[in-house]
């Protein structure tokens, strides 16, 4: 009998455990880490920075020539910063807002238009806990620069924070 | 021995993931869908409202929608919120356009969250990308 038992047991440990399903990029029910950055934080930030951006005077006509600049990643995660620049950069190309510059080098120089604005920014992390519970703040920071007056005249910020004592699923 | 065995067994039990599921469906069993609720912007002005989640409808009021063009005119709308009830909510909405004949334009790929205090008003604002944009779908959930 303890024998049958102690199968049983083990028999439900092998079997225990989620096994991986697909789930919507931009549905509810991703996973959400304290100690990094997830795929929806980029998602959150870039679409509240895109918002806000093309509500600045700069876009309110025509589409500007746009040329990205750098973006810092100054936290302890190592992701590609064009996670979060392809949130603002894809549905501006797609809905002909701006007109972007390739980075590789134009075969015809002299067709190539001259970047009006440079699209530049940071991103950081601040760390806290209080007993278990841990906090994390990313903090997202984009500037757009009139190349010709080498001003900024748009800059935004947007900060991503989770708290909790684990990781989870959904929000 | 014997007895410590099946006492790990069970620890192990408890820590596992599947147990954790059946307690998210037993909750999910307990309460109503936490369903997406919707508010759209109309021609005429004003908004139409379609609620799936029955709850929704005792916490958060859905104050107003103002729609507008901005100067290179593209169509912009603000929903005010509203949560009425006594306890702290987090909403998350999005957003959807559509063109004058109905169709999907522009989708907002992913929920932003807001925390509301009882009392708390807060407006969202959405500002579409392409010129044929004309009306707003507001996706709301609570959570």
């Amino acid at each position: 009998m303890n024998k049958l038992f102690l199968l049983a047991c083990a028999v439900f440990i092998v079997g225990c455990g989620t096994p991986a399903t697909y789930k919507d990029p931009q549905g509810r029910e991703l996973v959400v880490s304290l100690d990094k950055v997830n795929i929806q934080d980029f998602a959150t930030a870039g679409s509240q920075m895109l918002q806000s951006m093309i509500s600045s005077p700069s876009f309110s006509n025509g589409a500007p020539v746009l040329r990205l600049g750098t973006i810092t990643n100054d936290t302890a995660d190592n992701f590609d910063t064009s996670l979060l620049l392809s949130k603002i950069t894809v549905p501006l190309v797609n809905a002909g807002r701006v007109t972007l510059l390739d980075n590789e080098p134009a075969a015809d120089a002299s067709a190539r238009p001259k970047a009006e604005y440079v699209l530049k920014g940071k991103i950081l992390e601040d760390r806290s806990n209080a007993g278990s519970t841990r906090q994390s703040s990313f903090v997202f920071q984009l500037t757009l620069v009139e190349v010709k007056r080498g001003v900024a005249v748009w800059t935004d910020e947007k900060i991503v924070t989770k708290q909790g004592t684990k990781n989870a699923v959904g929000f | 021995m014997k007895t410590l065995l099946p006492l790990l067994a069970l620890g192990f039990l408890a820590g596992c993931s599947t147990v954790l599921e059946t307690g998210d469906r037993l909750e999910r069993g307990l309460t109503p869908p936490d369903a997406v609720n919707y508010a759209t912007t109309r021609p005429e002005g004003g908004f139409t409202t379609q609620l799936n989640d029955a709850r929704i409808g005792n916490k958060i009021e859905l104050l107003a929608a103002r729609k507008s063009k901005t100067d290179g005119g593209y169509t912009r709308v603000q929903f005010d919120l509203r949560n009425g009830s006594y306890l702290r909510q987090t909403i998350n909405v999005s957003f959807e356009w559509l063109a004058a004949d109905g169709t999907v334009t522009e989708s907002q790929p992913n929920w932003i969250v807001t925390p509301l205090e009882p009392g708390a008003l807060t407006t969202v604002t959405a500002t579409a990308l392409k010129a044929t944009s004309a009306e707003c779908r507001l996706r709301l959930i609570t959570r």
